[in-house]
């Protein structure tokens, strides 16, 4: 089991709204969150719902699944996108059944920052999901390991083929949204160490080394898919 | 001989009769007029409309000029020495007749009129006709109109000047009339179908030439002491009387000759026909362009045409346009039938359907494969579409249904897992539970997946090639000119036509890339999937791109595989939307 970042340690309370049609789930993650020391401030079965909770609670961060009445299509996805229009201060995580590269470019373009996208089943892994909803609260991005996985299991060619391993774990890191410092503790390397290496990626694949640690799940994902 | 014909034949004495013995009356009364010539456009129009009495019994065309020949020799009678025959034969007599003319010329060839407007200035003529007719009848005085040696009673009510301004109201009126009465003719010629304009173009010319001596008719006196000149026309427009019958009967009896056209049709028909010829060789026998021939399918309630496209009922085509059915019949049943111009002889019709009997039969039986053929195409159709609906619903089901309550069961486990930490056996084994639900939620993903794409339902083709091409394990460029949705079947065969030659690809291409280009054209989705591999696939070997074939067949569209010479293999469907 993976360790929980230790630049997610909380600080204040994180103040959660949660929107799932399934009551069973919805009560369920609720439970999981109030047991890790976050605060449930609303709850809502539809998108609907969903913004008028968040009109009245201005949360931290918002959790919801992707699918929703009235069609049970992206209602979920189409309100996150509101949401992180209209309320810069919000955070959004989205959960769905499956994960498309698309979609959490979607996502990500308009506002790349404070936006989630993972799988439903991630929640299981309770240490992960609770690291995701706090970074989210804290201005980052969070992208389901399975997307960027798909984009990078492709036969490299041109400039990703002159990538080394390490540079690929790294690479694939950055794309799910994590800081050089979570970075370095998962592949057991210091800042410094990871800060080169991101140099040498960046540099191969000529991204501008500019950009800061939201925009860079961006630009990489966008990089990958159309590699 | 028919009841029918020795009554012909009575009606047609009594008449000759009425004709001779009105000449003899009036040679006995010493009216100074050439006879013979007085008699011949009354025998023309007897022995006309006895003809067509006979061969044509339907038409009234035969009962008018019957009337005409009746009417029109009632002022010789006039002359007899008998109370009231001068009053009733210089009233009926000379003014019913051109009402009658009036009469066939624009009822021809039924003897029926068709419009009200038809009616109108038709019943209009016969009632100043008639009015003048009874003025006239009622104040005739006939020593007052100069006839010294009559000697019997005047009419009840004698006054010349009743009878003067009666003839003036007629003429005055006249010159309303004959414009409606031109009007009228003009209505008919341009709603006249070809066939009509061929029977009508004759008769009308010739009652034009009539009309217009008529015109000259003020200058015309019956009497050869009178001016030569209008002697003459007298002569003439009596000739021009005798032509007008002729030219009726001409007409009436002329589908006659048509039937020398079935003739030319038989010989015709004796050729291989290529499929819907028979209608053009049928309409051009009949003279009629805007024949229609359907089939009747057997062992069904419906009508089809010679393509096999389902049609109305003829009966209701016939009633909402004006048209005529001829239905052709074998063994009692209905074969064909056809929708043609009323105007057509119904014997000429029917000749024309025997003569192309076999023909008829021969289609019928064609249109009826068609028929077939594209209902089972339909049904293919609805089949490969429920099955998309069915696939889709099942999607759903796993995503809502299954997937929902592993991912809570999931959530449940992890809550256990968290209060379990205490005892690393019971965490232990949790966590073996929990890692294998993960891989059961990830396998029952893939399986939806490819069951039916969620994103395909929810962002449609393009975006759902482009997650196909994200997941590839090539390098996939995929080129869509369109962002639109577009009907859930369609989109769904399009989906597996790149998904299935993009894993062949994969499995068999050995290249380095594919490239995906979608695009619609004129009505139609065009989608591409071309690699730069081996080549060598084969649209008719593997059960992939046969199923593929299939399916994009089964929406009308095409599908075909080829290996261009540069290398490669190019998947192409074309499914029309």
């Amino acid at each position: 089991m993976p360790e929980p970042s230790r630049d997610c340690a909380p600080t204040a309370a994180i103040r959660v709204v949660l929107a799932d049609d399934s009551v069973l789930f919805r009560e369920g993650l609720a439970q999981v969150l109030v047991g890790h020391g976050f605060v449930v401030a609303g709850r809502a079965g539809d998108a609907d719902e969903l913004e008028a909770a968040v009109r009245q609670e201005t949360p931290d961060v918002v959790v919801t699944d992707i699918r929703m009445p009235p069609t049970n299509t992206n209602e979920g996805l189409v309100a996150a996108q509101r949401i992180r229009a209209e309320h810069p201060s919000v955070g959004v995580l989205v959960l769905s059944h499956y994960v498309e590269a698309r979609q959490a470019v979607k996502l990500l373009q308009n506002t790349p920052q404070r936006v989630g996208y993972l799988l439903k089943d991630r929640v299981s892994d309770v240490m992960e999901f609770t690291d995701a909803v706090r970074r989210i609260a804290r201005g980052g991005s969070v992208i389901d390991p399975e997307v960027v996985a798909h984009l990078l299991r492709r036969r490299a060619e041109g400039a990703l083929a002159d990538l080394t391993g390490r540079e690929r774990d790294i690479l694939a890191l950055m794309a799910q949204g994590r800081s050089n410092r979570a970075i370095g503790e998962r592949l057991f390397l210091s800042p410094k160490t990871v800060e080169t290496h991101i140099g040498a990626i960046f540099t191969k694949l000529g991204l501008l080394p500019a950009a800061d640690d939201h925009r860079r799940v961006l630009a990489v994902l966008t990089y990958l898919k159309n590699a | 001989m028919t009841g029918r014909r020795w009554g012909l034949l009575a009606l047609g004495l009594a008449l000759l009769g009425w004709i001779i013995g009105g000449e003899w009356v009036s040679i006995h009364a010493h009216v100074p007029e050439n006879h013979f010539i007085d008699a011949l456009p009354g025998l023309s129009f007897l022995l006309a409309g006895l003809v067509a009495l006979d061969r044509r019994p339907s038409s009234r065309i035969g009962r008018l000029m019957i009337a005409y020949v009746v009417v029109s020799y009632l002022g010789n009678w006039g002359n007899l020495q008998v109370p009231a025959a001068p009053a009733i034969g210089s009233s009926i007599g000379q003014q019913l007749g051109g009402a009658i003319l009036a009469h066939m010329a624009l009822s021809y060839p039924t003897g029926r009129l068709r419009t009200r407007f038809e009616r109108a200035v038709i019943g209009a003529i016969y009632g100043v006709a008639g009015l003048t007719s009874l003025v006239i009848l009622l104040a005739f005085d006939p020593r007052a109109a100069g006839c010294a040696q009559c000697a019997w009673e005047p009419a009840p009510f004698p006054s010349k000047t009743a009878v003067l301004t009666a003839n003036l109201v007629a003429q005055r009126a006249g010159f309303i009339l004959v414009p409606l009465f031109l009007a009228a003719a003009w209505l008919r010629w341009r709603r006249a179908t070809p066939a009509e304009r061929r029977e009508l173009a004759p008769l009308w010319a010739v009652v034009g030439v009539v009309g217009l001596v008529d015109l000259l008719g003020a200058f015309s006196s019956p009497y050869p002491d009178a001016q030569s000149f209008a002697y003459l026309i007298w002569e003439l427009q009596n000739v021009l009387y005798v032509s007008v019958p002729i030219v009726f009967l001409w007409g009436l009896l002329s589908t006659r000759l048509a039937r020398s056209a079935v003739g030319d049709l038989v010989i015709e028909l004796d050729k291989p026909l290529p499929p819907g010829a028979l209608r053009a060789c049928l309409a051009r026998a009949l003279g009629d362009p805007s024949l229609e021939v359907l089939y009747a399918r057997h062992g069904l309630d419906g009508w089809v045409d010679a393509g096999g496209q389902p049609r109305s009922a003829p009966e209701s085509v016939s009633a909402q346009q004006a048209r005529t059915v001829t239905t052709v019949e074998r063994d009692g049943r209905p074969l064909a039938a056809l929708i043609h111009d009323p105007a057509l002889d119904p014997g000429l019709v029917q000749a024309a359907a025997a003569a192309a009997g076999m023909s008829i039969a021969n289609e019928r039986l064609q249109a009826e494969v068609r028929a077939q053929l594209e209902e089972v195409r339909a049904s293919r159709q609805r089949i490969v579409e429920a099955g998309d609906a069915e696939r889709r619903r099942v999607e759903r089901n796993i995503h809502d249904g299954a997937q929902q309550r592993m991912a809570t069961l999931a959530l449940s486990l992890a809550m256990l897992r968290d209060s379990a930490s205490r005892d690393p056996a019971m965490a232990a084994s949790l966590d073996q539970v929990a890692a294998e639900l993960r891989h059961a939620i990830a396998e029952l993903r893939e399986l939806a997946r490819g069951i039916h794409p969620a994103i395909l339902t929810e962002e449609g083709l393009p975006a759902a090639v482009e997650a196909l091409a994200d997941r590839s394990a090539l390098p996939v460029r995929v080129l869509a000119d369109f962002d639109e949705r577009l009907p859930g079947p369609i989109e769904a065969i399009a989906y597996f036509v790149v998904a299935e030659a993009l894993a062949n690809v994969t499995k068999y291409a050995c290249a380095s890339g594919a490239r995906v280009e979608l695009s619609r054209c004129n009505g139609t989705l065009r989608v591409q999937v071309a690699d730069d591999g081996i080549g060598g696939a084969d649209a008719t070997r593997g059960s992939g791109l046969r199923g593929l074939e299939d399916r994009v067949s089964a929406v009308r569209g095409s599908f075909r595989v080829e290996n261009p010479p540069g290398g490669g293999t190019l998947v192409l469907a074309e499914i029309p939307l």
